[in-house]
């Protein structure tokens, strides 16, 4: 590059780099009318295109670029960037392989060869290139590259299962012709044991891993450590795992409850290594466990209560023997509960600690819960924590008998009691700092919930939301007090609180995939995206950024983990990739957007267009659910259900097959309202599709997949959700003929496509030749049109339906949601009801194709629709009208006399209510007024 | 009773109890996985035996010649596992290797001022203040002494390559350097 030009190129880079796309492309502009053929002017220009969102230009100009071949770095990492950007990761490969030959003495070449590779995971390839690497370069590193992406290769799901032990074998030979030892760096070592283990040479591994260095690694190196382990587990060496273990308890204080679990386990291991064990093995188990009851109880007794290891071992210890039917005193672990309590009854963990150990009856429970009982005292605060942890464990073995209203009542006061009371020791803590009595305001908000299910009566969630309000107020970071109230406040029909409460949790980067189904769950239920309102639209803009981040990035950080050498990361963050690419929150998210979006924007051919390939790709995918449901807090008694089963909303969770089954309904009704088949989509589309999964459904035909009800995903839907997908799979069997055929044909859609794509380019872009007949759509067809059908039974009833189910909802005692819930499901129906009727709206077609009788159905269909819409509209208007009622405030006040001196004010309680209230006119009066207007747009 | 094994990058699913609390900061995912395909054994997590992580550490090897030392960059319990001496744990382990596999002199952190009870557990570990550091964090908006909360204490301790003890000093108190002058 000479000095000159550097100078000239130098502006673009730094144009690029700060994002402005344009006045790079001006320069680029500049430079290109000087030197028309430089590749590398061409291909930052196509970059600055490409960030633009100009797509078709960039795609224009990076072809040129490839097809020249282009083998200087710069112009190959401008080119990579574009390819990235337009999704064609293949090409990324294919370009750097084509510059790799031309310069076979190029280790940078071969490096980015190999890196692009491992980026999409393309790990057959990846091994091949490091082999070659290897070869031409001598350096052990690329030997190890490859032997990883043998590794990897053998366990990707793409892989046939029969070719996974060839791999590892392939795998174990070229680490034996290695030149230094494996141990000479950690990752190294944990490869050359990941591939022992596989293949089971278990001499081999224990010479390994017995050896002196080996030894040293495994004290330095949790993760080397964790796969001896596995290993020494594998190879059934149990006993000897135990003694080792007890040794690092005793010499080394280790107290890692791994050890313990090894010393438990080699306890056991005579009568758990047999199907049937023998009465020898009985004794032999015996007399194991007294000796290792006598160990624990030593470690016990020296560790008092710095570590609760020693008691918490001695515990499962007794657990298993009873479990084994070895157990010789029936007391011993009531004994060792109570003591367990007496010891760290004030540690914040000890109900968690103790919960799978007190299942106890007659007189154990009799006297367990009169143990628990005396701890009523909260004067400071290390009693304050014995008593919420004595109220968490009453709470759990509480039987049915004891889960009356009155007794279920008596107890939410006391625990609002000792809150209140409890706050006294937390008045001076800054505000970053948690209320030390938070958990009873959490157990009393649990002891109403539970009230409400007993009941049905709503009062009691008012009062949940009271005092976790309050308790909130106290406690600003509380974030368990904040789901536990988003939880409420979705089922009494408050969803702009609970997405306040959201927001103030603070979510980001990653947690957006874990945490956004506290709000977006069904969001479309609560948007009023019909009244242009993007909150939850947005929303999920926001929670998708973290998909994005992670196509972007991970796969990146695999390549680093290559260059230095930490093998041990790459599964995991290949599984990372994995489980964020193809999660079902993502999914979950889209639909509801996609739901949104319809209520919000115009249909037009852009949006049934895109969002049909974007569906498809969704379809094809297996997906993950990462959804963390155990932030959501549950102490309520073992034999009820847990505070999120309570707090379902129409209590059903939406999970894989919910997104199967509206998934189904959507992409046929936008693959109707489409022009695009297959062949068109795969001419147009830009960019690698996705990798096909080996177990996805076989030789199946989408058309196929696409018309299958199974029942046990349709179980995740509620009865309307149900009714709208056989309102939707109705219609587009009806309608489905008349699609078929006027849809132009391939020719002319492309053609079109064509067209458009040279008006906005000034010439004809490439791959796309136009058909020679030069169609114009009107191909006649050499079939006849069908015949014009009844419209179904279904599709005529349904807005009907709907409107029964709404008044009867309405007259009966159901939750606001549920009523919400049917007239949004409503007003999408007739949404969908557009998308699968616009091709017939033209006079021109409806004329052609002697539709006459058939609009003339749809119009009776509108009518039913509107007029549905119209009644639901004026019911929630009324609805709404009655929040503003000031007798509604004054009864969520009137709940709390007794606590009339404490810190639930009625000034507080007013403010609770005000808000609230509020929260219920904003949506009803929303949606209302969004199904009035959708009904109107029906009829015009 | 905790499991202490290595933090991974799937943990990233896992650790919303820990990071919805106030004190925990959540990093893009980039922060994460450059941890750990640089320093995966400085790294590591304490998990309940029902499978709920406790705690975390996150720690680097930086510096030159006898600057050469372990960091620790995030030292993270859950609310409700506090006081089991789980951080003591993963400090301990954290010099351990710091120790063992990178054979750095010391190991060093950095804690706001403000947080009493932090200084004085690391104290309790051998750690000192080295130097504080003006203005190394963004405010916490608590309004009371802002500029404390701003300023860090740079505390360090040595390891068994250090036996003169030349990575520390006794009045690190007083040695004040600006936020500019340190890595």
């Amino acid at each position: 590059m000479s000095a000159t030009f550097d100078r000239q190129i130098r502006p673009i880079y730094d144009a690029i780099d700060t994002g402005s796309n344009k006045s790079a492309i001006v320069a680029c502009n500049k430079l290109l009318k000087k030197q028309p053929k430089n590749d590398l002017v061409k291909a930052l220009k196509a970059l600055a295109l490409v960030r633009s969102q100009k797509v078709e230009e960039s795609l224009y100009l990076c072809d040129e670029v490839l097809a020249s071949k282009p083998s200087d770095e710069a112009t190959l990492s401008a080119l990579s960037h574009v390819l990235r950007g337009l999704g064609r990761h293949l090409d990324i490969i294919t370009m750097y392989d084509s510059a790799w030959k031309q310069q076979p003495s190029n280790e940078d070449l071969g490096a980015q060869t190999f890196s692009a590779n491992a980026r999409t995971g393309n790990w057959k390839s990846a091994q091949q290139v490091a082999t070659k690497m290897h070869k031409l370069f001598k350096e052990e590193r690329y030997l190890y590259w490859s032997i990883f992406c043998a590794v990897l290769q053998a366990n990707d799901q793409t892989t046939q299962p029969a070719l996974r032990p060839v791999l590892y074998k392939l795998a174990h030979r070229l680490i034996s012709s290695a030149q230094t030892p494996s141990f000479f760096s950690a990752d190294r070592f944990y490869v050359h044991l990941t591939i022992l283990k596989e293949l089971e040479l278990w001499d081999d591994a224990t010479a390994l891993l017995s050896s002196e260095i080996g030894q040293s690694i495994c004290n330095t190196n949790l993760t080397i450590d964790e796969l001896r382990r596995e290993i020494w587990r594998a190879k059934g060496d149990v006993k000897e795992e135990g003694e080792r273990a007890q040794q690092r308890i005793r010499e080394k204080d280790d107290r890692n409850w791994l050890e313990f679990l090894s010393v438990l386990d080699a306890t056991f291991s005579d009568v758990t290594s047999t199907a049937e064990p023998s009465d020898e093995d009985k004794q032999a188990c015996r007399h194991h466990v007294s000796k290792t009851k006598e160990f624990l109880a030593q470690i016990a007794d020296k560790d008092g209560t710095q570590d609760r290891s020693g008691p918490l071992a001695l515990l499962e210890l007794e657990k298993r023997c009873v479990a084994h039917g070895l157990a010789t005193d029936p007391d011993a672990i009531y004994t060792l509960a109570e003591s367990y309590f007496e010891r760290f009854g004030d540690k914040a963990c000890c109900f968690e600690d103790l919960v799978p150990y007190i299942q106890f009856s007659g007189q154990h429970a009799t006297r367990w819960t009169s143990l628990l009982e005396k701890q009523t005292s909260v004067a400071n605060p290390e009693a304050l924590r014995r008593a919420i942890n004595a109220l968490k464990l009453l709470r759990y073995n509480l039987t049915q008998e004891l889960l009356t209203p009155e007794l279920e009542n008596a107890r939410a006061t006391q625990y609002v009691q000792y809150y209140l009371q409890g706050l006294a020791h937390g008045k001076n803590l800054p505000d970053t700092e948690l209320q030390p009595s938070d958990d009873l305001a959490v157990l009393a908000g649990h002891a109403y919930t539970n009230l409400w299910k007993l009941t049905g009566d709503l009062s009691y969630l008012h009062r949940a939301v009271a005092i976790l309000e309050l308790a909130s107020s106290k406690s600003k970071h509380s974030y368990v007090v904040r789901i536990m109230l988003i939880r409420i406040y979705h089922i009494l029909g408050a969803p702009s609180l609970a997405l306040e409460h959201y927001r103030l949790l603070n979510v980001k980067q990653v947690q957006t995939d874990t945490l956004s189904y506290l709000i977006l769950s069904r969001a479309s239920t609560f948007s009023l995206s019909s009244l242009g309102d993007l909150t939850y639209s947005s929303e999920c803009m926001e929670a998708s950024q973290i998909y994005l981040s992670n196509s972007t990035d991970t796969a990146e950080f695999v390549v680093r983990a290559f260059y230095a050498e930490k093998y041990s990361q790459i599964p995991d963050f290949v599984t990372l990739e994995d489980r964020l690419d193809n999660s079902l929150q993502r999914d979950l998210m889209k639909m509801e957007h996609v739901r949104m979006r319809l209520a919000h924007e115009p249909i037009s051919s852009d949006l049934v267009d895109m969002e049909l390939i974007e569906l498809k790709f969704i379809f094809d995918r297996i997906h993950h659910d990462n959804r963390d449901f155990t932030v959501i807090p549950n102490h309520q008694p073992r034999d009820v259900p847990s505070f999120q089963e309570q707090t379902a909303l129409f209590g059903k969770i939406p999970g894989s097959g919910w997104l199967a089954s509206f998934l189904r309904f959507y992409i046929k009704a936008f693959q109707q309202a489409s022009d695009l088949d297959d062949s068109v989509e795969d001419k147009l589309l830009i960019g690698d599709r996705p990798k096909p999964h080996v177990e996805s459904a076989g030789n199946m035909s989408l058309d196929d997949r696409l018309a299958q009800r199974p029942k046990a995903e349709l179980e995740e839907l509620t009865r309307d959700e149900q009714a709208l997908l056989e309102f939707s799979t109705a219609l587009s069997e009806w309608l489905g003929p008349h699609h078929d055929y006027i849809r132009p044909p391939p020719s002319a859609v492309l053609a079109e496509a064509a067209r458009q794509t040279e008006l906005k380019l000034g010439h004809q872009p490439k791959g796309l030749t136009l058909p020679e007949n030069g169609a114009n759509g009107d191909v006649k067809k050499d079939c006849d049109p069908p015949v014009v059908q009844d419209p179904p039974e279904i599709a005529l009833q349904f807005f009907d339906d709907m409107k029964e189910r709404f008044t009867t909802a309405l007259s009966g005692s159901v939750l606001l949601p549920e009523l919400l819930h049917i007239v949004t499901l409503t007003q999408e129906a007739s949404l969908i009801f557009t998308v699968e009727t616009t091709r017939f709206k033209p006079a021109a077609v409806v004329k052609t194709h002697k539709l006459g009788p058939l609009v003339q159905s749809f119009k009776e269909i509108r009518t039913k629709a509107s007029e549905a819409l119209e009644l639901m509209s004026t019911e929630l208007a009324k609805l709404a009208k009655a929040e503003k009622d000031a007798d509604r405030r004054t009864e969520f006040v009137g709940h709390w006399t007794k606590f009339e001196d404490s810190e639930i004010t009625t000034e507080f309680l007013a403010g609770v209510a005000k808000k609230f209230t509020d929260a219920r006119y904003q949506i009803l009066d929303g949606v209302s007024k969004g199904a009035a207007k959708v009904s109107k747009t029906l009829t015009s | 009773m905790s499991v202490l094994r290595p933090f991974r990058a799937t943990d990233l699913f896992k650790f919303n109890n820990i990071n919805l609390d106030i004190w925990t900061e959540t990093y893009g995912i980039n922060f994460y996985l450059n941890y750990l395909a640089r320093w995966p054994d400085l790294c590591c997590a304490q998990e309940a035996p029902n499978g709920r992580v406790m705690g975390y550490i996150l720690g680097k090897a930086e510096g030159q010649n006898t600057e050469w030392h372990g960091h620790i960059t995030a030292l993270t319990v859950a609310p409700e596992y506090r006081r089991l001496g789980l951080a003591r744990k993963m400090i301990d382990l954290l010099e351990l290797v710091s120790d063992k596999t990178y054979r750095g002199y010391f190991v060093d952190l950095y804690v706001r001022c403000t947080n009493v009870v932090a200084t004085g557990m690391y104290e309790r570990l051998g750690y000192s203040v080295y130097r504080r550091v003006r203005e190394y964090y963004g405010s916490l908006g608590m309004g009371r002494a802002a500029k404390d909360e701003e300023d860090a204490f740079d505390m360090r301790k040595p390891l068994s390559r250090d036996p003169g003890r030349r990575s520390v000093r006794a009045n690190g108190r007083e040695f004040i350097v600006s936020a500019h002058d340190v890595p």
